[in-house]
């Protein structure tokens, strides 16, 4: 994707020439469209549209589309495009006549000036080809219905073809038709040396062997190739390339990202995880099938293999932003979205999605889904029964330390809650003084040591006053009522706070009735400011206690207090809603204010995390589970968590869902959730999928914005390819090996990737018409590993905790075993454009940059791959030079050595005044020979980079 | 072409490409409109500077030292009565600006600074005010100024990194994510250098090779133009196999560069002691020969960690502190001056925050000194110098007491708007499109503070 200043600077400068006026016209629409979006919009959306909307048409007036602002209201027009003086909205906002616009209070002058340059420059509304996307609901089933990507995915006809021999897969015939439109030729298949490299790394990320090219070469079968990608497909080091382009979108990482100090930042496990990718890759475990489990593998049946369950790192292995529980959702909702749909559904947190049909209630509705799942903290073992005896001492440790600390917090949190209630009081008046926070975060950066109260507590007090505030509690109406007196102190305080208390008694409102208790005890009180008011419900709580312990007492079994009025004080005490109640789960936020506590808590934590930790820990899977009770998030207005909204159902998008949207019934929802998306009717899930796999065969996808298929995507190059793929993927099981074949045994991808004639270029640049096949670099993975394989160091074992592979000594294991650490992602990872583990990944960026020439040319890593290439006893063997040469390039190009390469190499050697080996007397290591330095610009080659 | 470049060589096409300048996400570009400044240098306090106590004279805490202040405001710990500075300002310069003795040679520039003394954050604490300040968001994965700046502007000198950050010894709070490229290409990210080292092999990773003999690394970079020359014949017009060829040869260049750029014994000697002999002085002249050089955005840190969060005896703290980098720091400002440099370059001086106007009380348990000051993020000062910005000058105040800023209040968000207008942007169109959005450093905050530029 371009940015704006890339697209405005190109304009500028590249297209003045070529098609000046048109680009200019561009430049000027998109700048007014800039405009209007960052400047205009907001303002009108924050301050006109809630009378001037879908919802209310104040004067018949709104103020949210194109076609709405030409219309006007009652009395007309209210813009005159390019005549603000004339324009009644201008004078309405500068509150210059009778109509006074916004009337809760003038806007700011710079709104103001905003408003009157847009209607200056001619009041210009993007006209969206499908209707205008921040409307509510009718538009939007308007936009989902006519949007490409929300279509159902349907049955293409393969398209007729006069040159059958050309189409050797459905795939070519739909390139084809394309380029006999556009008039150009395809390139001539390439040749076998050049195929077989493309497929290793395309499958493998390494290189074929020398053996495995002559192989080839030699196979004059029909079926040569179709026998390599078989080959290749059933080798593990294809579930070992394969799962890493996975783990780029699910943003995977061994490491939390930033933690408090005593926090450990290690996910132990997340290897787990990486494992299981692999191993689904390699058993091409149905593609619906992996993502069922990466949702909901706790819900599903796993017999006596638990493996399974570390599918879920998909979801619980993102970054953690200091344990903020929204941000680590609102995570989780956009990996699920962006990496499984193509949509970014995090873009309506805090407002319905400005571009795609997607309504807070759908971000809110996932959001109750993973608000409803909880990661227990006690992981599972996964390890398979017969492995499970190795680690019955483990496991027995384990159990121990985790009882050791469970009876801790249960001790702590009888303690937490007892002191709760017992100063009850003290809670109401500080959670009166609080102001409501957005998340747990600003909470407990706001510890407040003045009193030794515990700020989550307080926390509760001040949100629950709130919602009474807003939705009548009989019991806390009346304090509500006190606390809202203008007068705060003294005689005066007293005497209206006994009024309003006589009014409340004398004349009850049945729609709002107050507890008889409460106005009879403050009735009862001297209340000469707050203070004692808190301190009369203080004593009325502790009544309604004793009252229930004695009815425990007596009765264990008993449900409620007698009488109602009693029951809804200890509702207040014991129930859903009740402030003091400290659940197990949610106990370490109680723990992290609280200074006195703080350092036990750690501890205790401590010593599971270093069993967790240790070297003879068995497996585990960072899952989720469902919640024992499971509920619906509300819409926080603007995203912000202390504005709550209605409550959102928790249920699949609207736009996916067509006729059929409806809340989940089970559990949290997330097994429901995870077969919407694998429902064959989910116009996305195939499309996406299989859209990346094209884009890892072709170097860009069929979408080439391939995390995001909504309105502002980029459209497919093949709609009907796409689709075609897309079906056939489902057809076929959902099988990725099979897709694969499709892919690597048809003629498109076994074209040849020699430039076009310099016509075709200016055509078709980027290649979007597949005209030939698109060379490629390697990326980081693939470049090390390439590295270690010719070297002959490399160390296929599989699996298992993260290796180190950026410091010395160099771990020889496969990148995909390197350790990931999102917090600190070594540079090296950077420079070579590893794809960040901050968020989900939809492809890599490609840049070429001198650090990566620095690290191949001086790096001891590179350094020590040259020494072992050039002492592996095949090649020393070899005599004479230019044999040697060559088996040099087989090894390393899977090609033959020209005679000008040889003539080349043997001038270079020849040219050293002495090749015997020589001690750099300022670092311990040996200088490289002539034969070495000749190696080691070998490795340093375009050609070994790159991929034909 | 690779993600992030493809509608830049749509549009430009082969012409763009063969020119090998879409490979390079580091070429230089022009900004929106005329800069004012090229080049930024961001010192961090990290930590969180007392404003009191340096740029914000408070007479006011002097006349209710130790008695309970009337209003308070809520802050990471307790904190107690109102705590006059131990420090003593003056005025200085033609322009009288109030500056304290904790920064007695940087005040000998006051004519030269423009204190922001209204800036304000979002929360009291370092990780989220870190990344505010930093990246313009405090929780999310956003990328930081510089990243955006050379985003934005590209880089003079391609035989330099672009964005530099130094730090002796280690990491400042939450390391590598104050500079990070988040969704930008890994090129935007700034490169830790651990000024702790002099020696530039150890400050730049592989920046020598010690394997070659003298005088065959040429030789054999040679041998691989060849190669690769070969390789290209069947292949004429790959602008990716160009910007790779090219790539080696700025690399080599940049061996000797970059250890020309970071071998402070080039300077003259007066320069030297100019910046004096310490960690920070050393940072600092290395900044300027790296900022002579075309390095676009360099952020010093004072040390790993926040070493300016003095919650108690800040005195020591402070002056401790203030003694390591405040001759360098005037040691810089007059060298950049001298030769003709600072016009053109932003130098920021500030924290994360500030610190209270009232006294911390310890913590129970804790051993304390006293006499601390706990975060204050309800108003801080910041002070600006050069490129384009308003010199002997303070905009903007807090309350009498130091508590909130008042009087024409900066958000962090204002301040990163101000900064890339001095560069040459709108900080509303500097954007870049991922997950669906067109992101921004400013997010959808931000207003160009005006009146402090020149």
């Amino acid at each position: 994707m371009a940015s704006r200043i890339h697209r405005t600077l190109l304009l500028a400068v590249f297209l003045c020439g070529l098609q000046s006026l048109c680009g200019r016209v561009a430049q000027a629409d998109e700048m007014q469209e800039v405009f209007f979006e960052k400047r205009v919009r907001p303002i009108l959306v924050e301050h006109c549209q809630a009378c001037h909307g879908s919802k209310k048409q104040e004067a018949a007036l709104r103020l949210d589309s194109a076609s709405a602002l030409k219309k006007g209201g009652d009395s007309g027009a209210v813009v005159v495009p390019g005549d603000p003086e004339n324009s009644p909205l201008i004078h309405a906002v500068r509150y210059a006549e009778a109509t006074r616009m916004p009337p809760k209070g003038k806007l700011p002058d710079a709104s103001i000036q905003i408003l009157t340059t847009w209607v200056k420059q001619g009041a210009y509304w993007p006209a969206d080809p499908v209707g205008n996307p921040i409307e509510q609901k009718p538009d939007w089933q308007e936009v989902t219905r006519k949007h490409w990507a929300f279509q159902p995915v349907p049955e293409v006809p393969v398209p007729e073809f006069k040159k059958p021999e050309w189409v050797k897969d459905s795939i070519d015939a739909f390139i084809r038709v394309r380029l006999n439109a556009a008039k150009i030729e395809p390139n001539p298949p390439a040749d076998r040396r050049t195929l077989i490299r493309r497929a290793t790394f395309d499958l493998h990320g390494l290189p074929p062997t020398p053996a495995e090219v002559a192989a080839f070469e030699a196979d004059s079968s029909d079926d040569a190739f179709a026998t390599v990608v078989n080959r290749l497909l059933d080798s593990p080091r294809y579930g070992e390339r394969w799962a890493r382009h996975w783990l780029d979108v699910a943003r995977y990482s061994d490491t939390r990202g930033y933690v408090r100090l005593r926090d450990n930042p290690n996910y132990h496990f997340a290897w787990t995880y990486r494992d299981y990718v692999i191993r689904a890759f390699n058993e091409d475990l149905p593609y619906d099938q992996f993502i069922l489990q990466q949702l909901a593998a706790d819900q599903l049946p796993h017999d006596d293999d638990p493996r399974s369950l570390a599918a879920m790192g998909f979801l619980t292995l993102g970054q953690r932003f200091i344990n903020s529980q929204h941000d680590i959702i609102d995570d989780r909702i956009d990996v699920v979205s962006r990496g499984l749909l193509g949509l970014s559904v995090a873009c309506a947190r805090c407002h319905d999605h400005k571009f795609d049909p997607i309504p807070t209630r759908d971000y809110y509705g996932l959001h109750g889904i993973f608000s409803s799942s909880l990661e227990p903290f006690d992981l599972p073992v996964i390890a398979t029964q017969p492995e499970l005896t190795r680690y019955l001492d483990y496991i027995r440790e384990l159990q121990q330390r985790t009882a050791q600390y469970q009876q801790f917090l249960e001790t702590h949190r009888q303690k937490f809650e007892l002191s709760f209630r017992n100063r009850i009081a003290e809670y109401l008046l500080a959670g009166q003084k609080e102001e409501v926070q957005a998340n747990f975060l600003a909470v407990m950066f706001l510890v407040d040591l003045t009193k030794d109260l515990n700020p989550v507590t307080t926390q509760r007090w001040a949100r629950l006053l709130e919602q009474t505030r807003k939705h009548h509690h009989p019991v806390l109406a009346p304090w509500n009522g006190l606390a809202a007196l203008a007068t705060t102190a003294g005689d005066e305080f007293a005497t209206q706070a006994q009024e309003l208390i006589a009014t409340w008694q004398r004349s009850p409102q049945a729609d709002r009735p107050m507890n008889p208790l409460v106005l009879q005890k403050l009735k009862e009180s001297s209340l000469k400011n707050l203070e004692d008011v808190a301190r009369g419900y203080g004593e009325l709580f502790q009544q309604a206690d004793e009252k229930w312990q004695a009815a425990l007492k007596a009765d264990s079994s008993v449900k409620e207090l007698e009488g109602k009025d009693w029951e809804e004080l200890r509702q207040l005490l014991y129930g859903p809603q009740a402030p003091s109640v400290v659940a197990l789960d949610e106990i370490d936020e109680f723990f992290f204010v609280d200074a006195s506590m703080q350092n036990q808590f750690h501890e205790q934590q401590r010593k599971i995390e270093d069993w967790l930790a240790s070297a003879n820990a068995a497996p585990h899977a960072h899952v989720l589970v469902d919640s024992r009770k499971p509920r619906d998030s509300h819409i926080f207005l603007r995203g912000n968590a202390s504005n709550p909204g209605p409550a959102a159902a928790r249920q699949f998008l609207a736009a996916l869902s067509r006729e059929s949207q409806r809340p989940f019934e089970t559990g949290s929802g997330r097994l429901e959730l995870a077969r919407a998306i694998t429902d064959r009717n989910n116009p996305l899930t195939a499309r996406v999928f299989v859209n990346r796999i094209w884009m890892h065969h072709f170097g860009a996808g069929l979408v080439r914005t391939p995390s995001d298929f909504g309105l502002r995507g980029e459209p497919p190059t093949h709609p009907e390819l796409l689709d075609h793929l897309a079906r056939q993927f489902m057809d076929e099981g959902w099988s990725l090996k099979k897709l694969h074949r499709h892919v690597m045994l048809s003629s498109t991808y076994q074209q040849s990737s020699a430039e076009k004639p310099a016509a075709v270029r200016i055509q078709d640049p980027e290649n979007r018409l597949l005209s030939r096949m698109s060379r490629r670099r390697l990326d980081w993975e693939s470049l090390r590993d390439s590295l270690l394989a010719v070297s002959g160091e490399i160390d296929l074992t599989m699996g298992g905790r993260s290796v180190t592979i950026t410091t010395q000594p160099y771990s020889r294991r496969r990148s995909v075993y390197g350790f990931v650490d999102r917090q600190n992602l070594p540079g090296i990872f950077r420079t070579f454009d590893f794809a960040t583990p901050e968020t989900s990944n939809p492809q890599r960026h490609q840049t070429t940059v001198p650090q990566q020439a620095l690290f191949l040319l001086n790096s001891p890593f590179l350094k020590q791959q040259t020494l072992h290439l050039a002492v592996l006893p095949e090649l020393t063997s070899i005599e004479p030079l230019d044999q040697r040469i060559d088996a040099v390039h087989r090894r390393l190009f899977g090609r033959p050595a020209q005679p000008t390469e040889i003539e080349l190499a043997t001038r270079f050697l020849t040219a050293q005044p002495d090749t015997k080996p020589e001690v750099n007397p300022a670092n311990p290591s040996q200088y490289l020979t002539p034969w070495e330095e000749y190696l080691q610009a070998l490795l340093l080659s375009n050609e070994f980079a790159f991929v034909d | 072409m690779g993600f992030g470049l493809v509608g830049l060589e749509a549009l430009a096409g082969k012409a763009l490409a063969a020119e090998g300048v879409a490979a390079n996400p580091l070429a230089p570009k022009q900004p929106h409109f005329a800069p004012r400044a090229q080049r930024v240098v961001h010192l961090f306090m990290n930590g969180g500077p007392s404003a009191v106590d340096s740029f914000d004279e408070k007479p006011a805490l002097t006349k209710y030292h130790g008695r309970t202040l009337p209003t308070s405001q809520r802050t990471e710990r307790k904190t107690g009565t109102a705590m006059k500075s131990p420090f003593r300002f003056r005025n200085y310069g033609n322009s009288g600006l109030s500056i304290s003795d904790m920064f007695p040679h940087v005040a000998q520039h006051a004519d030269d600074l423009c204190v922001i003394r209204s800036m304000y954050a979002d929360v009291p604490n370092h990780e989220p005010s870190f990344m505010l300040m930093n990246c313009g968001d405090a929780r999310q994965a956003r990328p930081s100024l510089g990243s955006w700046v050379t985003y934005g502007l590209g880089t003079e000198n391609q035989n330099l990194p672009g964005f530099i950050a130094m730090c002796p010894g280690g990491f400042p709070t939450m390391a590598g994510q104050n500079w990070r490229s988040a969704f930008l290409p890994g090129a935007y990210q700034g490169t830790h250098i651990n000024t702790q080292h002099t020696q530039p092999e150890q400050l730049i990773e592989h920046l020598k090779n010690d394997f070659l003999r003298p005088g065959r690394q040429s030789e054999q970079l040679a041998l691989l133009r060849e190669l690769n020359a070969r390789h290209l014949e069947q292949r004429t017009g790959d602008a990716l196999l160009e910007a790779r060829i090219q790539s080696f040869e700025l690399a080599y260049r940049m061996q000797s560069e970059a250890t020309d750029a970071f071998d402070l014994s080039r300077e003259p000697a007066d320069i030297r002691a100019m910046y004096g002999n310490s960690v920070y002085g050393q940072q600092l002249l290395m900044t300027r020969r790296l900022l002579e050089r075309g390095v676009r955005f360099i952020q010093v840190w004072h040390r790993a960690g926040q070493p300016w969060d003095a919650h108690d005896a800040i005195e020591a703290n402070h002056r401790g502190l203030a003694g390591e980098c405040d001759q360098p720091i005037a040691a810089l400002l007059a060298d950049l001056k001298q030769r003709g440099m600072l016009d053109s370059t932003l130098v920021i001086w500030g924290g994360e925050f500030g610190r209270t106007p009232t006294v911390e009380i310890p913590t129970p348990g804790v051993s304390s000194q006293g006499l601390g000051r706990d975060h204050n993020h309800y108003g801080f000062s910041m002070w600006l110098a050069g490129g384009g910005v308003k010199g002997g000058y303070a905009h903007g105040a807090t309350d009498e007491l130091g508590w909130n800023a008042v009087e024409n209040r900066v958000h962090v968000h204002d301040l990163h708007a101000t900064i890339l207008h001095l560069l040459g942007f709108d900080h509303e169109q500097l954007t870049y499109r991922f997950a669906g959005r067109d992101f921004r450093l400013t997010d959808v905050h931000g207003h160009v503070v005006h009146d402090v530029l020149a």
